[in-house]
């Protein structure tokens, strides 16, 4: 019926369709053009005129458009159609993926701040009728009576707002740990039994202006926080979903086609280039492959799997090409498991707060301060003690402290996702602020090859472009960037064959069979086997049979477009650039010439650019590595810092800290000016809420600090760190010297 | 003072009031979109009478 009727699958549908208690079903579309608002708006109102439709919602900063609608009256095919004829292309997404625990989240923290802020006015209100009332006409038994509305109008603030400060604080002391809950739960409920006592027994201080401004200025910050995650999180999702897992699905004349993962079907038969991931859970076909479970088992050497063996989806092929028969591609779990990638990144993105040892030392001692405090009090004037130590609390209370570091990464990663930066790796971002060297792989990262007609060379007089067929024909099954051009440009020559049993030798070339010709490609020294190349073809990549060479291709190389603004921000940044490649010396030695690097190694196997990287580090060096395929993998997980372009194998991605999406460069300056800029500014931010303590703790100690002025203190100095935090990125990461003062 | 005894209560009420309307409205998503709306009133053509499904439906955004 049309392009999308494949979205009419029950199978599919089960992973994509969400079903709701009321019959109807929901479904979440990536689509692309909800960046512009107009565009977004039309579309919505496109779909609520749609029969059955119940509600649209759109996410616009994920990207994401949800819908419940009846499936009854209209099928899922029907609405993905409607997208695409409105210029909007859907792509509907796992409903794994959707989760409603965020909305719920931000629903729940801004119902609790209203509540708080409603609650405080009329404390507020009434506070200052008393504190009038002390001087003025209001008399006594009316101040009783406002004693008791202030206890009343705190109840629910303290019952519901502060609720998640206390269940915080239980699960601190549960798992035996001091974080920054404790205090604060602390605080609140001693100010707020002690006034409740006092407004019972009629007589003496009570501090409920005090406690409500505390639990609303939090509740502000924290709110303030949470948002600024979200909408983070939403845009790292909106980077996930651009690259979907996609797969080479082999038709029934042989051909390939690339098919969303996701559209799998059992018994498809799918091809899988080494260093790809496995995208559906099945059975191999082919003689033997050796895979890479880590992602999924945590086992960090590879497995041997043959012929008739089970591959579980989201593991890693390091040698291939391979065919895979499809056995399950409907059940969640499968789906689940390809995704663990972007897992990963977002699991890297809800950030572990709790777990910081300085906020663990910086709790105990005020907690100590406070009951040296109270102690001292006690013997010196125990009418005051309880004030004194209480104002203590509440003071040191280190929230400005806690909320500073997740505040300002929270605000890198949200600016480093719009760039085009997954981080996957949190605290790579420390580490990347005290690289100062760069370790590239040449082809692929820094250069794009690119293959002339005229640059191929056929020595045994057949036409160039029945070598360039033979060449293709093997090269098409690799994922490798040379193989790549060789394939893009035999592609404009028609029809492609396929050469079947294809095997690839990492830093060598691939070899396979066609037309029971046994075909190598690649290095003069693999493809020609013992035979010495002769001089001039020495660095070519080489086409031969059992025979001898067929053919020289000589592949230009252009470097990135980015690659030298790149690297020129990288270096007035303080980071030497060197390349380590397995290419040929001239052409790494031109391209390194172009681009200013002095410092280049050629002919690099993985273990000699491991060496490499060894090297560097014995010599103090902190390393970030940049790569984009498979033989770079090994110094992508060895090197402080990892980088990977998002369009490289899969198992480079896996290694990486750091995805740069959109076959761009220079999110790599960018992600090195803000790590920069976030150490700056949680620097900044602990030495001024430092300093503050500091200042305040002595008056506070002393008894010259109220609670009420305490609580000020406390809330505002935790908010100018988080609006602080903030501030990180702010010109969208262009590297600024002042900064790095 | 005893006007204290009335209008204490009727502040009262209307705290409660309003906060029962935010929960309601937080609870039917008015606050998830705060980018878009604003944009509204500029389109051009003015935006299409909603369908009779989307009119009975009391859940979704303006």
């Amino acid at each position: 019926m049309n392009a999308h009727a494949v979205w009419g699958h029950p199978l599919l549908l089960a992973q994509v369709l969400r079903p709701r208690r009321d019959g109807r079903s929901e479904v979440a579309l990536r689509v692309d053009a909800l960046g512009e608002p107009r565009r977004a708006l039309a579309l919505e109102q496109a779909i609520r005129a749609l029969p059955g439709v119940q509600r649209v919602a759109i996410l616009p900063a994920a990207r994401r458009l949800r819908v419940v609608w009846d499936p009854h009256r209209l099928s899922l095919d029907a609405l993905v159609e409607r997208c695409a004829a409105m210029q909007c292309p859907a792509q509907p997404l796992p409903h794994d993926d959707v989760d409603d625990t965020r909305a719920a989240e931000l629903h729940d923290a801004l119902k609790r701040l209203l509540v708080a802020g409603m609650c405080m006015m009329q404390v507020m209100a009434y506070a200052l009728v008393i504190y009038i009332g002390a001087v003025d006409f209001v008399d006594f038994t009316t101040r009783g009576l406002f004693r008791w509305l202030g206890l009343v109008t705190t109840i629910p603030l303290v019952v519901y707002s502060a609720q998640p400060f206390f269940a915080a604080a239980v699960r601190e002391l549960r798992g035996r740990r001091l974080g920054i809950h404790l205090p604060v739960a602390l605080a609140v409920a001693l100010v707020f039994l002690a006034s409740a006592y006092n407004t019972l027994r009629g007589s003496g201080e009570i501090y409920f202006d005090s406690v409500s401004m505390f639990v609303f200025l939090l509740l502000t910050s924290r709110y303030v926080e949470l948002r600024a995650r979200h909408h983070g999180n939403a845009q790292g999702d909106a980077a996930i979903d651009a690259a979907p897992l996609l797969a080479q699905r082999r038709r029934d004349d042989g051909a390939l086609e690339t098919v969303p993962a996701l559209a799998l079907r059992a018994g498809d038969r799918v091809h899988v280039a080494e260093g790809d991931a496995v995208p559906a859970d099945g059975v191999l076909e082919s003689a033997s492959a050796r895979v890479d479970e880590a992602l999924l088992t945590g086992e960090s050497q590879p497995v041997l799997r043959r012929c008739g063996d089970a591959l579980v989806a989201g593991s890693v092929l390091l040698d291939g090409p391979v065919t895979l028969r499809v056995e399950r591609s409907g059940e969640a779990t499968a789906v689940a498991r390809i995704g663990a990638l972007a897992a990963r990144a977002r699991l890297a993105r809800s950030l572990a707060t709790d777990g910081d040892r300085d906020i663990a030392r910086f709790v105990a001692r005020v907690l100590l301060l406070t009951a040296l405090t109270a102690l001292a009090w006690l013997l010196v004037d125990p009418a005051r003690a309880f004030d004194a130590a209480l104002a203590v609390l509440v003071v040191a209370c280190p929230c400005a402290f806690a909320l500073t570091a997740p505040a300002a990464f929270t605000r890198a990663l949200t600016v480093l996702a719009r760039h085009g930066v997954l981080v996957t790796d949190n605290a790579a971002l420390t580490r990347l602020a005290r690289v100062d060297t760069a370790l590239f792989d040449k082809t692929g990262t820094l250069g794009v090859p690119r293959l002339d007609l005229a640059a191929i060379e056929p020595l045994r007089g057949e036409s160039r472009e029945e070598v360039l067929a033979l060449a293709a024909a093997l090269a098409r099954q690799s994922s490798h960037p040379l193989a790549r051009a060789l394939a893009d440009a035999a592609s404009q020559l028609g029809p492609a064959r396929q050469a079947e049993r294809v095997e690839a030798v990492a830093g060598a070339g691939l070899r396979g069979t066609l037309d029971g010709r046994e075909l190598r490609l690649g290095r003069a020294d693999f493809a020609l086997g013992h035979v010495l190349a002769p001089e001039r073809q020495r660095d070519a990549l080489l086409l031969a049979d059992a025979d001898g060479a067929i053919a020289a291709f000589r592949l230009a190389e252009r470097p990135r477009r980015d690659a030298q603004a790149t690297l020129d921000a990288l270096r007035t940044d303080g980071v030497t650039p060197c390349i380590a490649s397995g290419d040929a010396p001239e052409r790494v030695a031109a391209l390194a010439g172009m681009l200013g690097i002095a410092d280049w190694r050629a002919r690099q196997s993985p273990d000699d650019k491991l060496a490499r990287l060894r090297e560097l580090h014995t010599q103090g060096h902190v390393v970030l590595a940049v790569g984009d395929g498979s033989n770079d993998a090994p110094i992508l997980a060895g090197a402080d810092v990892s980088a990977a372009l998002a369009g490289g194998t899969g198992l480079a991605q896996a290694q990486a800290d750091l995805l740069l999406i959109g076959d761009r460069l220079d999110g790599l300056a960018r992600a090195r000016a803000i790590a920069s800029e976030v150490q700056h500014i949680v620097a900044q931010n602990r030495r001024w809420s430092l300093a503050y303590n500091l200042c305040a703790v002595p008056f506070a100690a002393l008894g010259f600090v109220p609670p009420w002025l305490a609580g000020i203190g406390m809330s505002l100095s935790s908010l100018a760190v988080v609006l602080n935090a903030l501030r990180a990125g702010r010109d969208g990461g262009k590297p600024r010297q002042e900064l790095r003062a | 003072m005893n006007i204290l005894l009335v209008l204490i209560p009727v502040t009262a009420l209307v705290v409660a009031v309003g906060v029962a309307l935010f929960f309601w409205a937080v609870n039917h998503q008015q606050f998830d979109d705060l980018d878009t709306p604003g944009i509204l009133p500029l389109l051009d053509e003015p935006a299409p009478d909603a369908t009779p499904a989307a009119a009975k439906d009391t859940t979704s955004k303006p």
